[in-house]
């Protein structure tokens, strides 16, 4: 394997080990922020992905000014990633109030004390 | 504008109207609680009417596509390739039939059950931003489009889970529910991330002629269908759903559990329209008939201890996700062999007739017993008792719904169970075993919630009113079950076969 195929497996390299840290965060913390930390670096994991899949080495961003239309890369996968970062704020924004509200109501945000539905 | 234009552009309607009236009501209400409360209304009949022109249309004149952007992509003009696709076909009739239903009758109810809460208008919001997101989910052509309903659907019902957020357990439940519901969209837009490295394409269409079966689109359908699984409620990831639906303010309920539906609804869809042609669908249909059966089992099992009146029907409801999904599993398992013509096409007509039968009676079902819940305040079946002896309406639309979730025969459960025993028979006798003895077990456990609330001496437990508005909206549901029971074959030959004719049919005409 040649260093510039190495370099362009890197970025997979890293979601792959994002993805992995985030889900261990979900399923093993007990602390409610840290899970929701957890899902943040899952998010950015998930983003990174389609970021590096959309790269393609030599080619132009996609604003219509600047190269020929047959350099440019597809900007769909830009899209997705831009309108996941904002559905990642609404989420993210929605679970820590979620919290805040726990935290008054139950005085904890341990997942072990929090488990009043099922009494 | 003509009428054609309209009845064309009939999907914007059924996704556009809700999210305008969703912040319209918010913005009116600031002015005038009356005014807000009334553009719900509106809102929802709107949608309503929208969802029955267009089944009218594609069930006179068959399918289209309704394309936002450029009519048909070309490589001359890069600017083309941005377009949505939204598939009105007979399965998209279906899924939003069902849902608007539930969610007319879920919005009627709302009324005066919400009356004394706080912050009503937002209550409004969330509820017709649901209705647009489920109703997107299942009309969307697109992949991505996909996952942007499902991420609507996500944040606003688990909002309306938690709308009760004076009490603990309801952002409990809430936050469960969104924990699970953004890890379920994160793995989903992966898999989306995988399948659009490979084939450079988002729409179900074009994916459907690209896909080659490679291992990674295995693992994009592995993933795929853990995540909509998870979100339908099927067992083993069926925990958040007893939670959600019995802390979810009682008049949601069954729209919470039709959001769940809906993402069955599309996970048939993955299944049937994108991955049939070149991944096995014997494979995947088997493990539909697992997830189903090991739901139909712990669901009913789970049923059994509970003492909620609340959990109870939502464990049951779990059992009937099972039902639905051994049905298809089994059309999908025999789908493109000799043994579709003799059983497998008769078990998805079960199965796709069982899912708006079970809309109709689950919400029926949830909207009694939270009316049972309203007027007592208690919801332990223990301390409940002779409730019927002030409350005679509430106790027939309880007994209807129970008879027919137990499939009991001349109601409409009966017709749909009856299809699917006849054929699943066929595909292997023991899954019918199971089901029976599910059946029988529901039976059972229904009728001992119905006798423990509502039979026995007057106890003097009922103390508000329920209003005309909450009988309205489970009169409104009755009326569609006595139809489903009167007449399960028309129901059947023209809707059920049309969903499934566009399940199964390819997406011709989007192709470039």
């Amino acid at each position: 394997m040649s260093w510039d195929a190495f370099f362009m497996t890197m970025p997979y390299l890293a979601v792959v080990i994002l993805l992995s840290i985030g889900l261990y965060t979900v399923l093993f913390k007990k602390n409610l922020i840290k899970i929701i930390m957890g899902i943040a670096i899952m998010q950015n994991g998930a983003n990174l992905f389609l970021v590096s899949l959309a790269y393609r080495d030599g080619y132009y961003a996609p604003i219509f000014t600047s190269a020929e239309s047959t350099d440019m890369v597809m900007p769909t996968a830009h899209a997705l990633t831009l309108t996941s970062i904002v559905i990642g704020l609404a989420t993210t924004a929605l679970m820590l109030s979620f919290t805040i509200m726990i935290k008054r109501h139950y005085g904890s945000i341990n997942t072990e004390d929090v488990r009043r539905c099922k009494e | 504008m003509t009428w054609d234009t309209i009845v064309t552009a009939s999907p914007t309607f059924i996704l556009g109207l809700p999210l305008l009236f969703a912040f319209l009501t918010t913005l009116v209400g600031r002015f005038s609680k009356r005014l807000g409360k009334l553009l719900f209304g509106v809102g929802l009949l709107l949608t309503t009417f929208f969802v029955g022109v267009m089944s009218y249309q594609v069930l006179t004149d068959g399918s289209w596509f309704y394309v936002f952007g450029a009519e048909q992509p070309s490589p001359e003009n890069l600017l083309s390739f941005f377009r949505i696709t939204f598939v009105a076909d007979g399965f998209a009739v279906l899924a939003t039939l069902t849902i608007a239903i539930t969610a007319l009758a879920a919005g009627i109810y709302s009324y005066s059950f919400m009356k004394g809460e706080s912050g009503l208008n937002k209550f409004y919001t969330l509820f017709l931003l649901t209705l647009a997101g489920v109703n997107g989910m299942v009309l969307t052509g697109d992949l991505f489009n996909l996952f942007v309903w499902f991420e609507v659907t996500s944040v606003a019902s688990c909002a309306l889970v938690a709308f009760r957020n004076y009490k603990g357990k309801s952002v409990e439940a809430g936050l469960k529910y969104m924990v699970l519901s953004t890890v379920g969209g994160l793995f989903v837009l992966f898999s989306i991330g995988l399948l659009y490295g490979q084939y450079g394409v988002l729409n179900y269409a074009l994916l459907r002629e690209g896909i080659t079966g490679t291992f990674i689109d295995k693992l994009a359908l592995g993933i795929l269908v853990v995540m909509f699984a998870m979100k339908s409620s099927s067992v083993p990831m069926q925990m958040w759903a007893p939670d959600a639906y019995g802390e979810a303010p009682g008049s949601v309920t069954p729209f919470i559990a039709i959001t769940s539906m809906g993402s069955l609804f599309v996970l048939f869809r993955l299944l049937f329209g994108v991955f049939s042609v070149s991944i096995s669908p014997a494979a995947s249909g088997s493990i539909l008939i697992i997830l189903g059966v090991l739901s139909m089992i712990v669901g009913v099992t789970m049923a059994l201890v509970q003492s909620d009146l609340k959990r109870l029907i939502a464990y049951l409801s779990v059992s009937q996700i099972g039902y639905m999904m051994m049905a298809v599993g089994v059309g999908l398992a025999t789908l493109n062999t000799g043994e579709y013509e003799s059983f497998g096409e008769l078990a998805m007509q079960g199965g796709l007739f069982h899912m708006i039968n079970d809309g109709v009676y689950k919400a029926l079902l949830f909207l009694s017993a939270v009316a049972v819940v309203h007027a007592t305040g208690i919801r332990s079946l223990n301390e409940l008792g002779g409730v019927a002896h002030k409350m005679p309406y509430t106790t027939f639309f309880f007994l209807l719904g129970a008879l027919s979730i137990a499939g009991i025969p001349p109601l409409s459960g009966f017709s749909s169970k009856l299809l699917i025993y006849k054929s699943v028979y066929l595909y292997s006798p023991i899954l019918v075993i199971i089901a029976l003895v599910v059946s029988i077990i529901t039976l059972a456990i229904i009728g001992k919630a119905f006798f423990n609330a509502f039979l026995g001496p007057n106890q003097g437990l009922v103390k508000n009113h329920i209003s005309k508005t909450m009988l309205l909206s489970m009169g409104i549901l009755t009326a569609v079950l006595v139809l489903f029971t009167l007449f399960p074959n028309v129901v059947v030959t023209e809707i059920v076969s049309p969903a499934i004719e566009g399940l199964i049919g390819s997406f011709e005409g989007v192709l470039p």
